[in-house]
């Protein structure tokens, strides 16, 4: 510990210097370079693994951008960029559902073909009520997800649709091509009247009442002569499906015509959730309306509109429904199939047209693949759409995005416990910062700062506070150059209050015409004094950081 | 078919469907759940009350007690699936009220599985006399259905008044976050919660089945109506459903009486999208506007 | 060095919402007896320190002590699902804005504030002493608090933190949205306040209403604590004033 410093300045007599200091045995700057240098600590993975493959570029072909008639989309969406590490073109498809879609379209179509042949007929039956059911999801999806309307009365219009066109096709002969269109009309009368309570109503209110009104129309039918209410249903309406056809030919008449509607169905999808009106309807989400208003949205009457048009496709829907199944049984009224309708909806997840294909086919599958099961069946249903809604956001289709959120918050979490104090950059940090000499410059400072706080001693604060001027030991000089060299911003100050008598300690702002702050309330008796108050304060800090 | 018979027919319905109706109030304004599981609850503490007089006692107070608890149980079950892994996650409203209805399709198919389609009765709980007012008769289980549900409902919102746990439930209906502040178990008061509303859906089962049957599927009709009696009165207002319960029943007996029983459905929905069209948020709603804010 | 105990120790604290990290890092002694003033701007993580000492943020880790039990755990979801056991432990936060219960009355919110056993039990005892501290809300007992100006809110709001048996009390922003006589005045009640072995921490943005009324301030500066050294060194300067 014995070790003195000569102050050279001694043997010329100078104000106040003193012959020796005691003081730190030199510490070589190396170490801690030595020490950063080695390494310690385990290595992890920085940046983003890349989730996309990307694509060779090949010249002008990138900039080709066909759209197709009658909206100016491309037919695909793709990102052209320069590889940063390569420096070579590439490209990225943004957006791959176009192409799920064109592959899963297709073979819906060419599926029949592929079936075994026993099964032929019993497969097509159950894929006809897939597209059925998978219409009537796709224009319910654009009421729940698009407007966002909790309307649980869906199947309400249908079946009102169907027994009205079933009633008419029965009583006064109405050929089957007319009934969709004469669905429409009814789904749009009823559309009108449930909308008037959804202009006032938000939310769970408006879902309760839908679910009332559902109720409504089962025991009203239920109870009603007109409506078959001995038969259980109302049969015998007209049919596009000719009698005089082999059964292959009608049930492959059948699913083919059911796929239409639901591909019609998927267009409407496309032209009111991917055009203005969705857009509009994305931007006054539930709770926000009120700001959605603010900036000019005129929400109420586009959800409204979607509503209507859902109402009109729904009884649309309904009308090809009779004429599919030659009438309407009052089991679309009741409760569990309203229960699996939004079972289908959620597994796949709101809001997506993929979701309410995707959801409808597995509900389906379930439903018809293990009827011999019974109840069961159901309550494995129910058992998927509970574990769905409890560990899912958004249906199986927001896996992915619900995947990415928790990885990124496991990642800064895990970053918190890996971070070493004293302001180096983190790799997270560093890979997002433009300015790479940065990432340098605090490194080398924190080398500095690490080598500095090793300095800090009694002794060394005791000769400063001897002498706050002059000529420094080597471990004092070193820090006094340190603090000297920080930045103006946040720098103490020494303020005189009263000349030689009183004086404080205050922080630069670091910007001109701004005052600086006072630090502290303690008022210093000499200049020296506050000299070594702010050497204190620094040192605190340098400890501290 | 009189007027009196009707209107005292009336009185008794809209007692128990207020009960139900208070329940399902209770639930949303403090747990913020939408309990569409409420009909499964229902049928559920009927079979639990069934079983009960089966191979416990034909008793009326051990019935009744059986469905309540069994109630209780159902509620809890209900809050351990729908509330708990959810209430602190996004969009916690939408997939509590979609998990109560997985719920509600796997219990009452479940009920449906075990017990079969049939539906069973349960003994007459209150005896079977009767006491004649003027020129009608009140049978003993009218008497004994409104005395029992106003009961309990008064002890329960007395209890909500005044006791530690009370305020605790009121707090959390007005704002869980402040809740939580101030040491409130969120999770633990969503138990009380579920378990309190439970037994009233339980009493009611007990209560209604004097008059129905319990079935797997006997849950629905009792919760449509409930829901349309908290709707009316406006969703967390104890008042409001009061006050709907005793409209909604008299519309009742009055459609029955001039139109005919197959309208009452079509008048009371009629009803009540007026009143909700002049007050959106029910007849007394301001409570749920205080949780919103 | 003080022999007192301390009421809070935080070490190594980090938190945040989803991705984003508020603390980094950050160590914090509060002891008996003590009134602490956090200074700093808007969003540099006062709340957040707050809310993640009572197990309120979106995901936190770091030891956090209050009186010596461990309350700070590992948690990466369920805000809020632990904060009733934390204020077992003897916490009162009294946060920002107003997070009250709009239909209670004052009365009744007073009581909501006193929720541990033993505080429910000397409620009455408690509620004087609150009323005592702020004498305008003894007209008001009766009504419901929705109906409160924004500096009576403040008053009810900070007087159901007192009422908890507390040992750790923090206040976020008592002046926060008041006019500054009121502001002034909730922060003269606040220090009125008879701490006896708990402490108190007082964040604020305006520097002068805490500047010479508290033992210690500390500045906090994107999610550290800065300009001041290790509390041992703080009070030793602070004494010698």
């Amino acid at each position: 510990m014995a070790n003195f410093w000569r102050n050279p300045l001694f043997g010329w007599g100078v104000d106040r210097a003193e012959d020796s200091q005691p003081t730190l045995p030199h510490r070589p700057p190396q170490e801690p370079w030595d020490e950063t240098r080695q390494s310690k600590v385990e290595m992890f993975p920085v940046g983003r693994p890349r989730l996309y493959y990307k694509w060779p570029g090949h010249g002008g072909w990138t900039w080709n951008r066909k759209r197709y008639w009658p909206t100016r989309r491309r037919l695909l969406n793709i990102r052209g960029e320069y590889n940063p590490k390569t420096m070579r073109r590439e490209k990225t498809i943004v957006d791959k559902r176009p192409l799920w879609w064109v592959m899963a379209l297709s073979f819906m179509v060419i599926a029949p073909w592929l079936m075994p042949e026993d099964y032929q007929t019993t497969l097509l039956t159950a894929g006809a009520t897939f597209a059925i059911y998978a219409a009537i999801n796709l224009v319910w999806m654009l009421v729940i997800g698009t407007a966002g309307i909790y309307s649980l009365a869906t199947y309400a219009v249908v079946g009102a649709a169907g027994f009205g066109t079933a009633w008419l096709s029965i009583n006064l002969g109405v050929p089957w091509y007319v009934l969709p269109f004469i669905g429409s009309a009814i789904g749009l009368v009823f559309g009108l009247i449930i909308a008037i309570p959804a202009t006032r109503l938000d939310g769970f209110y408006y879902a309760l009442l839908t679910l009332g009104l559902n109720e409504l129309c089962r025991v009203y039918a239920l109870q009603s002569k007109i409506f078959g209410s001995s038969t259980g249903g109302l049969y015998g309406a007209d049919t596009y499906i000719s009698e005089h056809w082999d059964d292959a030919t009608q049930s492959l008449v059948a699913y083919f015509a059911c796929l239409t509607l639901m591909v019609l169905a998927l267009v409407l999808f496309r032209f009111v959730n991917g055009k203005r009106i969705g857009r509009v309807l994305r931007m006054a989400p539930e709770k926000r309306e009120a700001f959605a208003e603010a900036t000019g949205v005129n929400f109420r009457q586009a959800r409204i509109m979607v509503f209507v048009v859902s109402s009109i496709a729904l009884g649309f829907i309904g009308g090809f429904y009779t004429a599919h199944y030659r009438g309407v049984s009052f089991s679309i009224f009741s409760f569990d199939t309203v229960l699996l309708g939004v079972a289908m909806l959620v597994i796949g997840g709101i809001g997506r047209a993929e979701g309410a294909v995707a959801g409808a086919a597995i509900v389906i599958f379930l439903d018809k693949a293990l009827l011999s099961l019974g109840p069961i069946r159901l309550i494995i249903i129910g058992a998927i759409m509970l574990g769905v809604v409890l560990f899912l956001r958004g249906g199986l289709f927001g896996i992915k995005p619900q995947f990415r959120a928790w990885r990124d918050k496991k990642k800064s979490e895990r970053r918190s416990t890996r971070a070493e104090k004293g302001g180096e950059m983190l790799p997270e940090e560093a890979t997002e910062t433009r300015d790479k000499d940065l990432i340098y410059w605090r490194r080398y400072d924190k080398m500095q700062r690490d080598y500095l706080k090793k300095l800090v001693s009694p002794e060394v604060i005791e000769e400063h506070r001897k002498s706050p001027l002059g000529q420094h030991s080597e471990a004092l000089e070193r820090l006094l150059l340190y603090f000297r060299r920080a930045p103006l911003s946040d720098k103490y100050a020494i303020i005189a209050v009263e000349p030689f008598k009183a004086y404080r300690i205050v922080a630069l702002s670091g910007q001109r015409g701004v005052a600086p702050r006072i630090v502290e309330d303690r008022i210093y008796a000499s200049q020296e004094e506050a000299y070594h108050g702010i050497f204190m304060r620094r040192v605190q800090d340098l400890l501290e950081s | 078919m009189d007027l009196g018979f009707i209107i005292t027919n009336a009185i008794v319905l809209s007692c128990i469907y207020g009960t139900l109706a208070i329940g399902i109030s209770i639930t949303w304004s403090s747990v913020g759940l939408i309990n569409l599981a409420y009909g499964f609850i229902f049928a559920f503490a009927g079979y639990g009350a069934w079983y009960a007089a089966q191979f416990l006692s034909e008793n009326g107070a051990v019935v009744l007690a059986a469905g309540i608890l069994s109630g209780a149980f159902a509620g809890i079950v209900v809050c351990a699936l729908a509330f708990i892994p959810i209430h602190d996650k996004p969009n916690f409203n939408v997939r509590g009220l979609i998990a109560t209805l997985a719920i509600s399709l796997i219990g009452t198919q479940g009920l449906m599985w075990w017990f079969g389609p049939r539906s069973k009765n349960l003994p007459d709980i209150f005896g079977s006399w009767s006491v004649m007012l003027g020129d009608m008769a009140l049978t003993a289980d009218k008497i004994g259905n409104v005395v029992t549900s106003i009961a309990f409902v008064a002890a329960v919102v007395l209890w909500m008044r005044s006791s530690r746990r009370g305020l605790e439930i009121r707090a959390m209906m007005m704002n869980p976050h402040a809740a939580s502040i101030v040491g409130i178990g969120v999770r633990s008061t969503g138990f009380y919660v579920m378990a309190i509303t439970g037994g009233m859906a339980g009493l009611a089962a007990v209560l209604l089945s004097q008059t129905y049957y319990i079935s797997p599927f006997g849950g629905l009709t009792p919760m449509i109506k409930g829901v349309s009696i908290a709707l009316c009165g406006g969703l967390g207002s104890v008042q409001g459903a009061v006050i709907a319960a005793v409209i909604l029943g008299f519309n009742e007996a009055i459609t029955s009486v001039t139109l005919g029983g197959q309208y009452v459905l079509i008048t009371q929905f009629i009803l009540i999208i007026a009143i909700l069209l002049v007050r959106p948020r029910g007849i007394a709603g301001i409570l749920d506007r205080a949780r919103e804010a | 060095m003080s022999e007192r105990a301390a009421v809070l120790r935080v070490k190594g604290l980090s938190a945040g919402y989803g991705p984003m990290r508020v603390l980094h890092d950050l160590d914090l002694v509060v002891h008996a007896g003590e009134r602490l003033g956090i200074v700093g701007l808007n969003g540099h993580g006062k709340s957040t320190l707050f809310y993640a000492i009572a197990g309120l943020t979106g995901w936190q880790r770091g030891s956090i002590l209050l009186n010596g039990v461990e309350v700070g755990r590992t948690r990466s979801q369920g805000p809020g699902r632990y904060t009733h056991e934390v204020v077992r432990q003897g916490l009162a936060l009294i946060p920002q804005g107003d997070e009250i219960f709009h239909g209670l009355t004052v009365e009744e919110h007073l009581d909501s504030g006193a929720f541990t056993p033993r505080a429910w039990k000397e409620r009455a005892q408690r509620k004087a002493r609150v009323l005592e501290i702020f004498p305008p809300l003894h007209k008001l007992m009766r009504t419901p608090v929705g109906r409160l100006s924004g500096g009576e809110r403040r008053m009810v709001s900070i007087g159901r933190g007192l009422m908890a048996e507390a040992a750790l009390f923090l206040v976020d922003e008592p002046s926060l949205g008041l006019a500054p006589k009121i502001g002034k005045g909730v922060m003269d009640a606040l220090m009125g306040v008879d701490l006896g072995q708990s402490a108190m921490v007082i964040a604020e943005q305006n520097v002068s209403l805490l500047e010479g009324r508290v033992d210690r301030i500390i500045g906090m500066h994107v999610g550290k604590l800065k300009g001041e050294a290790g509390a041992s060194m703080t009070l030793h300067t602070v004494r010698e004033l």
